[in-house]
């Protein structure tokens, strides 16, 4: 698979290395990977740098991730680039809500590596 | 419509399911199989503690409380670097991994997921606290031990709609 730019949003740096590190171990080749701590750094980042893959968290200060789904929606940030939302939320409500607002797909922590691959690469194809 | 956990309380409260949240977040995150132990956790001279609250349909808290030798392995387990002191990665990733906890235990049962909210972590170190509820509904404490370190587990709920 080519190169991948991703942005992963979560308010925790840990779970931000982690994700990257399950990216890697589904066989992505990541230039490079961005990160931010919530919704709102992530919208100024999308203003000035372009991505393919975009997984965030929803429970974060400043800005929740569905929140931020829906900013980049409104805003047309990032148009047709998959939104991946990776949670400790896991009702139905959640994951609809989530849809709604223009996610691709929803991984529930704690998750395996396994479970990103399965997730993420079929939105790549 | 509004919604009633009361009538579902013995499931809430039901000690089995923070044994299965352990052992599924342990197991994904960490690698590692946790045993549950009788009695309290042994004091170490500093601690670690996370607190993830629960509101909406349950109101309370998530607290994982740990020595350093336990937040420093957990760390470690993460992020597969070794840390030698408490530091904001280390707090970090302890508060990540009650968040996992928070989220996994409300899970189990699906009004609880549906209808209650999780706030972001709080870490606290030092031991020289205490946690006060006026008249919990009920409180769970467990103590599990993985790798020669062991840490606790409180879900403490306070109210019940």
């Amino acid at each position: 698979m080519s190169e991948i730019r991703a942005l992963i949003v979560d308010d925790s740096s840990v779970m931000r290395k982690i994700v990257e590190r399950a990216l890697r171990q589904a066989g992505l080749d990541l230039q490079p990977v961005h990160e931010a701590g919530n919704g709102a750094e992530a919208l100024e980042l999308l203003k000035a740098k372009q991505v393919d893959l975009i997984l965030s968290d929803i429970n974060m200060p400043a800005m929740d991730g569905l929140e931020f789904l829906r900013q980049i929606r409104a805003r047309n940030l990032a148009p047709g680039v998959p939104v991946v939302m990776i949670t400790t939320e896991s009702s139905e409500e959640h994951v609809k809500q989530a849809i709604l607002a223009g996610a691709r797909g929803y991984i529930r922590k704690p998750f395996t590596a396994e479970q990103v691959k399965e997730r993420v690469l079929p939105l790549l194809a | 419509m509004p919604v009633s956990l009361r009538e579902s309380v013995g499931l809430i409260a039901d000690p089995r399911n923070l044994d299965a949240t352990i052992e599924e977040v342990f197991d994904l995150m960490l690698g590692v199989h946790c045993t549950r132990e009788p009695g309290p956790l042994a004091q170490e001279p500093e601690a670690v503690t996370a607190v993830v609250g629960f509101g909406g349909a349950l109101s309370g808290a998530c607290v994982f409380s740990m020595g350093i030798s336990a937040a420093l392995a957990i760390a470690g387990r993460m992020t597969g670097v070794e840390f030698a002191e408490v530091d904001d990665i280390v707090k970090d990733g302890v508060g990540e991994i009650c968040n996992m906890l928070a989220g996994a235990w409300k899970g189990k049962v699906p009004e609880l997921a549906a209808h209650c909210g999780l706030s972001v972590p709080a870490v606290i170190t030092g031991s020289d606290y205490r946690l006060h509820v006026q008249a919990p509904e009920f409180q769970l404490r467990h103590r599990y031990r993985f790798d020669g370190a062991s840490f606790a587990v409180t879900i403490v709920c306070d109210g019940l709609r």
